[in-house]
C-alpha cells in the first residue's frame, strides 16, 4: 500500500503538472480538490485518463472520479480493489 | 440558404425529418475510429459520395468539411440567385474549428515522415478550409473565418451583417461547416461530455451530447441590394448578441452570465422585449452543464413570458462549429412553415430547467425567433430572426436597412501595442538594434511569466497562453483601459503544441489515450478565452483563424464595430506558436524554409479606442481587406490609400521578390520597408507590422534594418501603410498615422 500510495502520488504530479511539488508535499489524506491541492474539474478528468491507462480502471463520470479521488488514500484502496493491470 | 445535416442533405429533406419528428443520429457508420459506442449524427454520405457530387477532380486534395461547405454553399447561392459579378462584391464569412483534421488525423504520420499526402498538410488549416469551399463558386471580394468553438458559424453571420450595416458591404455570405472526426470525438470523450445513447437535451436523466456534423450557409444582404435585385427576402436578421460567460474554458457558469448577455444584447439590438420572442432554439446540447446554465439564463432573461424552447440537436447532433447557421435555418424553415421543431428524447422534467416543446403546433404566430449558440471558452452569441409576410418565395434573409455608420473622420487611436516575439519581449529598445537572426526557424524569447501567472495558474498552460495572456495584461495597464469593450484575436493554427500532442496520442498511442488538457487548448479561441477568463471580461469575444490573415481578420473585425459604434475600446491580438514538427511540415508546403526566411512566433496585443486620447501611438485611418481582386481592382485601392510615407511590405526572405514588385508598381516611388526579417514570419506576423508601425510613428524612428535595399529611405514618418500581400491571392490594407 506505501508502494502503490508513492506511485500514485508521482503519477499525480506527472500528469496534473505539478512542477513545483514532489510526492513528500502531497498528505495521504488531505483532500485533492477544493482546499488542500486545490484540483479542479479538469485535473479529475486527467486522473481518470490516468486512472484507465496506468491501472486499467474505466469510471464512469466525473462524479464517480469525485468519490475516488478524496485523498491519495482513498485513490489508493480504490486502486487496490479495482485494478486489472 | 443552404443546408446539409444528419437529416438531410438540403432544405426540404431537413424540413421533412423535422415534421416527421425523425433524428438523424444513429450508429456511426464512415468515421474510422475504435469508439463505436457512441450514437452520431453523421451525413448520410461517404466522403467520396459528396467528392463525385461535388465533382471534384481526383487529384485535388478535398476534406469533408470542405465537401459539406461546398454542398450547403451551392443550395444558398443558387436560391438567391447571387451571379459571379454579385459574388465578386460579397464577403464570404465562415466558421470551422476542425478544418481539414479529418485527412491530417489519417495522414499525420506521413505529415512527419515522409512526403507521401504532403498535399493535404496545406488543407489542414481553417482558412484553408473556408477558401476551398469559396473558390469551388468562383470570387469572393473577401473572405475569413471565424473559429469560436460551437458558435463560429453564428459569430460568422455577426461579423457578416456588421458588415452589411457598417457600409463597406452589400451582399455576405455567412455561415459553418464541421466534419466529425476522430480528434474532437475523443477530445469530447476525455471531457466525458458524450452520452452512450440517443442525447436528450433538458431531460432530467440527460448523459451528455451525441456528435453531429454538417453545414450550412446563407445569403445576407442589405434592405437596398435585395430591392435593386428584385430579391424576395426569406427574413429578417433583426438583432444578434455576443458576450462572454468568462468562466471556464469548458463548463458554463451555473447562473448563465454570457448566455444572459448574449441574448439580452441580441433583444435590445433588434428592439425587441422578451415577450415578443415566438420561440427559442436553445444551444441546447444536452450535457448537464449546459442544459442547466442554459436553462437558468432563459429563465432569468425571459420570466413569467418564456416561450417555447427546443434543442434540435436531438435531431442533428451537436454539428459543432456548424450549428450556429445550421440552427438559423432551421428557424427559418419553422417561421416559413409556422411549426414548432421538437425536441427529441425528452421525458423528465429537469428539477432546475425548462420544459421543452412536445407539440409542434405553435400557440401563436412564429414572427420573432431566438437562436442560441454557445462555444467553449464562453463564447456566448444569440440571433435573433424576424418573418416576413406573406410567405415568401425565395431564400434572401437581409439585416434590416443598413445603418448609416458613424465614420469617423479621423480614425481610431491605438493606445497601446506588445510583443513577445523573437525580438525582445515586452519592449521597443529592439528598434535601437534589433537582433538579426539567419537561422530558418527561431522560437520566441520569453519573459518571465510568474509576474502573470501562479504556479498553480501555469501549470496547465503552454507556451503559447501565457505569452498571449501576459502581452495582453501588459498592452491593457499601459492604455489605462481596465477592461476593454472588446476582445478580438486571430491565429493560424492556435496552440499547435497541444494539437501535436492529442495528433500523436491518437495516431501512436491509440485512441484511449487521449487526454482532455490538450483538446481544449487545441480549439482556436482557447486563447481569446483565456484572457476573457483572466480578466472577468464579459464583452465581445472572437477568435479569427485565417491563414496569413487571421490577425487582419480581428484588426477589420474592431474597424468595423467601432465605426458602428457597437464598441468603443478593444484588444486586438495575434497569436502564434511554431513547433519543429509543424515547421518541417509546413517546409514540404513551401510555407516555410525559403531561401532568407525565418519563422518565428507571434504574441502582438493592441488596444484600440474610439476615443481621442492624447496619450495614444498613433491612429489607425484605413483597414481593407481585398481578395483575389484583378490588378485594376488592387490598383484602385492603393489610390484610394494615397500618398504615404512609406509602405511596410509582408516581405519574407530574400527570394520573395514579387512581393517587393508588386508594392513598387501599387505604390511608384514610395520608400518600402520590411519587418518580417526581424520578427520572422508567421501566420499573425502581419499584427507585428501594425505594431512596428505604430511605434515607429511614436517614436519617430526606423531600424535601418527595415530598408530593403535598392529603395530609399521615408523622408518623414507620418502615414505608413502596412501591407500583408498574401502570395498575391488575399490582401490587407491598414494605413497608420501620426498629427503633425
Amino acid at each position: 500500500m506505501e508502494e502503490l500510495i508513492q506511485e500514485l502520488k508521482e503519477h499525480i504530479i506527472e500528469v496534473l503538472n505539478l512542477e513545483d511539488m514532489t510526492p513528500a508535499d502531497i498528505e495521504d489524506d488531505a483532500p485533492l480538490f477544493g482546499e488542500g491541492l486545490g484540483l479542479d474539474s479538469i485535473d479529475a478528468l486527467e486522473l481518470i485518463v490516468m486512472m484507465e491507462k496506468e491501472y486499467g480502471i474505466k469510471l464512469k463520470s466525473p462524479a464517480e472520479g469525485k468519490e475516488i479521488f478524496k485523498s491519495v488514500h482513498v485513490m489508493a484502496q480504490y486502486v487496490n480493489e479495482h485494478r486489472t493491470k | 440558404m443552404g443546408i446539409v445535416s444528419a437529416i438531410g442533405l438540403d432544405t426540404t429533406e431537413t424540413l421533412a425529418s423535422l415534421r416527421a419528428g425523425r433524428t438523424g443520429i444513429g450508429a456511426l457508420t464512415y468515421l474510422k475510429t475504435t469508439h463505436r459506442e457512441f450514437p452520431v449524427g453523421e451525413v448520410k454520405l461517404s466522403t467520396e459520395e459528396m467528392r463525385q457530387r461535388m465533382h471534384i477532380p481526383e487529384n485535388q486534395p478535398t476534406t469533408r468539411t470542405e465537401l459539406m461547405g461546398m454542398m450547403a454553399l451551392e443550395q444558398a447561392l443558387q436560391q438567391a440567385h447571387v451571379t459571379s459579378d454579385e459574388m465578386a462584391q460579397a464577403a464570404f464569412v465562415s466558421g470551422t474549428t476542425v478544418g481539414g483534421m479529418d485527412m491530417t488525423e489519417q495522414f499525420y504520420p506521413d505529415f512527419l515522415e515522409n512526403e507521401q499526402h504532403k498535399e493535404y498538410i496545406s488543407q489542414h488549416d481553417c482558412g484553408a478550409c473556408t477558401e476551398s469551399i469559396a473558390d469551388h463558386f468562383g470570387r469572393f471580394a473577401s473572405v475569413t473565418t471565424l473559429s469560436t468553438a460551437c458558435s463560429s458559424a453564428a459569430n460568422a453571420i455577426i461579423n457578416g451583417a456588421n458588415l452589411l450595416r457598417s457600409g463597406q458591404r452589400e451582399i455576405a455570405v455567412v455561415g459553418g461547416s464541421e466534419c466529425i472526426t476522430m480528434f474532437h470525438l475523443n477530445g469530447f470523450n476525455s471531457l466525458m461530455i458524450l452520452d452512450h445513447e440517443q442525447c436528450r437535451p433538458f431531460d432530467a436523466t440527460r448523459a451528455g451530447l451525441n456528435l453531429g456534423e454538417g453545414a450550412a450557409f446563407l445569403v445576407i444582404e442589405t434592405e437596398a441590394s435585395a430591392q435593386r435585385r428584385g430579391a424576395q427576402p426569406l427574413a429578417v436578421l433583426e438583432g444578434y448578441g455576443n458576450a462572454c460567460d468568462a468562466f471556464h474554458q469548458t463548463a458554463s457558469s451555473p447562473e448563465g452570465e454570457g448566455s444572459y448577455l448574449a441574448m439580452q444584447e441580441a433583444l435590445a439590438d433588434a428592439g425587441l422585449q422578451p415577450a415578443d420572442i415566438d420561440y427559442i432554439n436553445a444551444h441546447g446540447t444536452g450535457t448537464p452543464n449546459n442544459d442547466t446554465s442554459e436553462s437558468q439564463a432563459m429563465m432569468r432573461l425571459f420570466g413569467e413570458v418564456l416561450p417555447p424552447v427546443s434543442s434540435t440537436k436531438s435531431f442533428t447532433g451537436h454539428t459543432t462549429s456548424a450549428s450556429g447557421s445550421i440552427e438559423t435555418v432551421i428557424c427559418l424553415l419553422a417561421m416559413q412553415e409556422q411549426f414548432l421543431p421538437l425536441n427529441l428524447g425528452w421525458q423528465h422534467q429537469m428539477d432546475d430547467g425548462i420544459t421543452p416543446v412536445t407539440n409542434q403546433t405553435p400557440q401563436r404566430p412564429l414572427r420573432h425567433v431566438l437562436c442560441n449558440s454557445f462555444g467553449f471558452g464562453g463564447n456566448d452569441s444569440s440571433l435573433v430572426l424576424g418573418a416576413l409576410p406573406p410567405a415568401p418565395s425565395t431564400t434572401i434573409s437581409p439585416t434590416p436597412s443598413a445603418t448609416t455608420p458613424e465614420v469617423s473622420t479621423s480614425g481610431l487611436y491605438l493606445t497601446a501595442a506588445t510583443q513577445i516575439s523573437i525580438q525582445e519581449p515586452l519592449s521597443e529598445q529592439w528598434l535601437e538594434s534589433p537582433i538579426l537572426y539567419e537561422e530558418p526557424y527561431v522560437r520566441s524569447l520569453d519573459p518571465d511569466f510568474k509576474q502573470w501567472l501562479s504556479a498553480g495558474e501555469s501549470r496547465r498552460m503552454g507556451k503559447l497562453l501565457k505569452r498571449a495572456l501576459a502581452s495582453a495584461l501588459t498592452a491593457m495597464q499601459q492604455s489605462g483601459v481596465e477592461l476593454p469593450d472588446a476582445i478580438i484575436t486571430g491565429t493560424g493554427l492556435g496552440c499547435i503544441e497541444n494539437t501535436e500532442l492529442l495528433l500523436s496520442h491518437l495516431c501512436f498511442e491509440g485512441e484511449e489515450n487521449c487526454k482532455p488538457t490538450p483538446f481544449m487548448q487545441s480549439t482556436h479561441n482557447t486563447i481569446s478565452s483565456l484572457v476573457s477568463i483572466h480578466t472577468k471580461c464579459h464583452g465581445y469575444n472572437a477568435t479569427y483563424a485565417h491563414k496569413e490573415a487571421s490577425f487582419d481578420g480581428a484588426l477589420e473585425d474592431a474597424w468595423t464595430q467601432m465605426q458602428l459604434g457597437r464598441i468603443r475600446t478593444a484588444l486586438v491580438g495575434g497569436q502564434d506558436e511554431m513547433t519543429p514538427d509543424f515547421f518541417k511540415m509546413l517546409c514540404k508546403t513551401g510555407v516555410f524554409g525559403n531561401p532568407g526566411q525565418v519563422a518565428g512566433e507571434t504574441a502582438v496585443s493592441i488596444m484600440m479606442s474610439r476615443e481621442p486620447s492624447a496619450a495614444a501611438l498613433c491612429r489607425l485611418t484605413a483597414v481593407k481587406r481585398i481578395y483575389q481582386p484583378t490588378a485594376a481592382e488592387l490598383a484602385a485601392e492603393a489610390k484610394a490609400i494615397g500618398a504615404v510615407d512609406a509602405v511596410m511590405t509582408s516581405v519574407a526572405g530574400t527570394a520573395d521578390t514579387e512581393k517587393i514588385a508588386r508594392a513598387a508598381s501599387l505604390f511608384p516611388d514610395t520608400p518600402l520597408l520590411q519587418f518580417k526579417n526581424l520578427f520572422g514570419d508567421g501566420f499573425t506576423s502581419f499584427g507585428l507590422g501594425v505594431y512596428t508601425a505604430a511605434h515607429i510613428l511614436h517614436r519617430q524612428q526606423l531600424p535601418e534594418a527595415m530598408l530593403i535595399p535598392g529603395y530609399e529611405k521615408p523622408q518623414a514618418l507620418r502615414r505608413l501603410l502596412v501591407l500583408n500581400d498574401i502570395n498575391g491571392k488575399d490582401f490587407t490594407f491598414a494605413q497608420l498615422e501620426i498629427d503633425n
